[in-house]
């Protein structure tokens, strides 16, 4: 029998935020999200796992999902979809087909009332009660830098690198391969345990001398790894140590993970940057890294001496701290926003679709104007 | 049973356009159409735990985050946990009749975890008291979560009356006198205090930046790790909140509830599928699969398979109904397809609009239903109307071309009796020998010539298809106006594959 609720209880949202590798899933008003899995999903016809962001087409994009959201409804959330409110948290640089395919999916597919999106470098500040800060959102597939200056996002100012979970895991197979273990072609998830479990980020003074042809460093205990039951791979201290150093390996363009903060501080207004300086603010999986966030200090420092960054006139920089494991940060900022009447206020609902059959974009201005929530704190602390 | 785990040979095309295997399909008895998972509505139908088989409400389960209360899972292998029990002396050790003290602890029977090691103190019931472990943040977020929703609130107000006050003008009697509201509590002796709505919201504190960072403790430089006190990745997703990095940080976690799963037609909002409520069961109450509605295809025996001369295949035909059939081969027709789903896309709009004028001419009663009666209150829509999913183009293509019979067959209704029966078997039936080639009971096997296109290559896979007509009984007409069963020509697109030339 199907139970109805009753008319009185609060109707809650479910809170999503699909990422290239996981996929945060929970309710609004709570403080965790309630899954946190692999944005995956299994074709029935091949048999085999397929991520979602490796799409072949917009319809096989369309399939992938609609298999994806029956997962998140009915293994996870347990609730029918049709008639209810969703929230999804996205990064402001999602592909347009994605965030289009994602919609038409939950619209004409799953009949939802009404789809509240809001920009994942915006909200994750909800949890710090800031308006102002730069946010440095380190994920899988890529890095990505927006400021987000009195509750509006600076998007012009954006920075995004491929330095993410991807790349170090391309990384660590890259280094065993210098090694005469003869790990060849690991598997993507072997190589995202190791990193998980084995590697670290180490500090700027160890990294420099790691750099160097020879040194007389002494190297981190290696690791036995057992593989696939009975093999066991020894995971050298070299590598445990220098498989995040693809994050400040400056490219043929002198960008890696640190000059792409100070870059974005460049672009602006002059008296915006100290604010940001002091207000760093890191989200995404890969931050939570052990050493992460003490060699981003260092490195961001020792930029400051370089020409191109002396005109910051930055002296030193300031870090908050979440209350909330950075991997879920954004979704956070997601299950509080939708808990608000800005739910109510801002979604976009199924009628409105069914008219424009597109959903609002968050580079035009006029779309953004609906996503000032911060900038709202910001007046009423005025 | 091959197509239960082997590849799909035989494929109808579902009303949607998707290719799918007969028990993977659907048919709607009330719109007489096929359906399948991609064009249906999933609904929950009920909530249970599946190692302790309770129901539980939805209600309840939204309280109870969608987990178990009772059952709890291995924090380290996700395997469901067991209580054992220890004994730890007596209750009384002054009476020597006193029982044994009983305590419980957790354990896994796959990995050995147990909830000792992780020091949580044996409990003095077996069903409970497991220490839960609390978000070390959640005064702090709910401070703030208190204060957005006040700010928001107080946002909103001040939107609907800037409305109102647009609106609304020379209504107020303080308006029109030219007194404003302040003036006149002044005036009657009031002191003059905003309106608590209008009162600004309390702003959270913001939280403070440091120059201090997390350092990188030493001990990574020198100290050797044995990787099996180290967590994975899936052991720390396991625990959102917490996400432990060592196993000693590993509590055990409650059991995630499962749902049985009701399907909805979105054309006629009927059930299509529909299960019994008691979990234990793996019945349906309702359960309109097309393999008891349409008749079963399957590929006996290929001939060679040769480009240049025609190809013999022999495909038998089971009628799974309780009604005689008649079967007729006719030419797949792909366009026709296609020009049925290019028009559905032409009225696609119009569609949409009609939906909406829809809802709101009615925004809970239900929409009218057209014909019978509904079987059953439980399958009554309880909401809007549902939006239809739009046909495909069948992606399917064939490299092979099927010479289609002259003649129809008769396939005999399903009699359970007969299958033991040898005696019985000629139903007088007149058949033309030049396509049935044996039939015994319920079932027929025809012989079909198939012609492989030009151009194909040795090595690429033939696919063939035909549009099978076979006459459907409704009985469910005839259940509610008490006339005749229905007889209709069902026809459904039936896509073999015959395998690499
Ligand atoms: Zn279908
Ligand atoms: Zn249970
Ligand atoms: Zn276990
Ligand atoms: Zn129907």
């Amino acid at each position: 029998m199907p139970i109805y609720e009753p008319l009185t209880s609060e109707k809650v949202a479910v809170v999503l935020d699909i990422g290239s590798a996981f996929t945060k899933f929970g309710f609004t008003s709570e403080f965790a999200p309630r899954n946190i899995i692999r944005s995956q999903v299994r074709c029935k016809n091949t048999n085999t796992i397929r991520r979602l962001y490796d799409f072949q087409s917009a319809e096989d994009l369309y399939d992938l999902l609609v298999e994806f959201i029956h997962t998140i409804f009915f293994k996870y959330a347990l609730i029918s979809p049709k008639d209810r409110p969703v929230v999804i948290v996205e990064s402001l640089l999602c592909p347009t087909l994605f965030r289009e395919s994602l919609a038409k999916v939950l619209f004409l597919q799953y009949e939802v009332s009404s789809i509240l999106v809001l920009p994942s470098h915006l909200v994750c500040l909800a949890s710090l009660a800031v308006d102002t800060a730069l946010v440095v959102d380190v994920g899988y597939k890529e890095a990505v830098v927006i400021p987000v200056g009195f509750g509006l996002p600076i998007v012009q100012t954006w920075q995004a690198l491929p330095l993410g979970g991807e790349a170090i895991h391309k990384n660590i197979q890259v280094l065993f391969n210098n090694t005469s273990t003869g790990a060849q072609n690991l598997s993507e998830e072997v190589l995202e345990d190791i990193k998980v479990r084995c590697c670290f980020v180490t500090k700027k003074s160890r990294a420099d001398q790691l750099a160097l042809p020879r040194s007389d460093l002494i190297p981190v205990p290696d690791i036995k790894y057992s593989h696939r039951g009975s093999q066991t791979l020894t995971v050298n201290g070299k590598i445990r140590e220098k498989a995040f150093e693809i994050l400040y390996e400056e490219d043929n363009d002198h960008f890696c993970l640190s000059t792409m903060i100070l870059d974005a501080m460049l672009l602006v207004d002059r008296d915006l940057r100290n604010i940001l300086a002091e207000n760093l603010v890191l989200t995404g999986g890969t931050c939570m890294t052990p050493g992460f966030k003490a060699r981003l200090k260092e490195e961001l420092l020792k930029q400051l001496s370089n020409d191109r960054y002396r005109k910051l006139n930055v002296k030193q920089f300031k870090f908050h701290s979440m209350p909330c494991k950075e991997n879920y940060a954004s979704w956070l900022g997601g299950a509080l926003y939708g808990a608000t009447e800005f739910l109510g206020m801002k979604s976009v609902t199924k009628e409105f679709y069914l008219k424009e059959k597109h959903l609002p974009d968050w580079i035009n201005l006029k779309d953004v104007e609906s996503a000032r929530f911060g900038s709202d704190v910001t007046s009423a602390r005025a | 049973m091959s197509y239960i785990t082997g590849p799909e040979y035989v494929r109808y095309a579902c009303t949607c356009g998707l290719l799918k295997s007969l028990p993977n399909l659907y048919f709607c008895r009330h719109c007489s159409q096929l359906r399948c998972g991609f064009c249906v509505c999933p609904e929950v139908d009920s909530i249970f735990c599946g190692k302790c088989s309770e129901n539980i409400p939805s209600a309840e389960a939204k309280v109870k985050k969608n987990k178990c209360a009772n059952c709890l899972i291995c924090p380290s292998c996700q395997q469901d946990l067991s209580t054992r029990i220890a004994s730890k002396g007596v209750v009384n050790p002054d009476d020597s009749k006193s029982p044994a003290k009983k305590t419980y602890y957790l354990s896994c029977y796959f990995c050995g975890w147990n909830s000792r090691d992780v020091g949580i103190p044996d409990q003095t019931s077996p069903t409970g008291g497991w220490p839960e472990r609390e978000n070390v943040h959640s005064n702090r977020l709910q401070e703030l979560l208190d204060s957005y929703k006040q700010i928001m609130l107080s946002q909103k107000q001040q939107k609907e009356n800037d409305k109102k006050k647009k609106f609304g003008k020379f209504v107020s009697y303080t308006d029109r006198t030219g007194i404003t509201a302040s003036a006149l509590r002044k005036r009657i002796g009031i002191p003059d205090i905003p309106h608590a709505m209008l009162r600004k919201p309390k702003l959270p504190e913001s939280s403070t930046a440091t120059t201090e960072v997390e350092e990188l403790p030493d001990k990574f430089f020198t100290q050797e790790i044995d990787l099996l006190e180290v967590t994975t990745i899936e052991q720390r997703l396991l625990q959102p909140e917490s996400q432990p990095v060592t196993v000693d940080k590993l509590f055990p976690a409650h059991k995630q509830l499962s749902i049985k799963k009701s399907l909805r037609c979105r054309h006629c909002e009927r059930n299509v599928s529909k299960p019994e409520y008691n979990p234990n069961s793996i019945k349906f109450k309702i359960q309109l699969f097309a393999y008891y509605h349409i008749p079963e295809v399957r590929l006996v025996k290929v001939g060679d398979l040769k480009r240049g001369q025609p190809c013999e295949i022999i495909i038998k035909f089971t009628n799974p109904t309780q009604h005689q059939t008649t079967i007729t081969i006719l030419n797949l027709d792909l366009a026709e397809q296609e020009r049925y789903v290019e028009e559905q896309q032409m009225m696609d709009i119009s569609e949409n609009l009609e939906v909406l004028s829809l809802q709101f001419k009615q925004p809970t009663s239900l929409p009218s239903l057209p014909g019978s009666q509904p079987s059953s209150l439980l399958s009554l829509p309880p909401r809007q109307p549902h939006l239809t999913i739009k046909s495909r183009k069948i992606k399917q293509t064939v490299n092979s071309t099927v010479e289609i019979p002259q003649s129809v067959f008769i396939l005999p209704p399903r009699d359970d009796a007969a299958e033991y029966d040898d005696s019985n078997d000629t139903h007088n039936i007149e058949d033309d020998s030049n396509l049935v080639i044996w039939r015994k009971s319920n079932k027929v096997c025809i012989k079909l010539l198939v012609n492989i296109h030009e151009g194909e290559t040795i090595g690429e896979e033939v696919f063939c298809g035909f549009t099978m007509d076979h006459v459907y009984t409704n009985i469910i007409a005839a259940n509610f106006e008490n006339k005749q069963p229905q007889k209709l020509n069902h026809k459904v697109r039936i896509f073999l594959n015959l395998g690499k030339m």
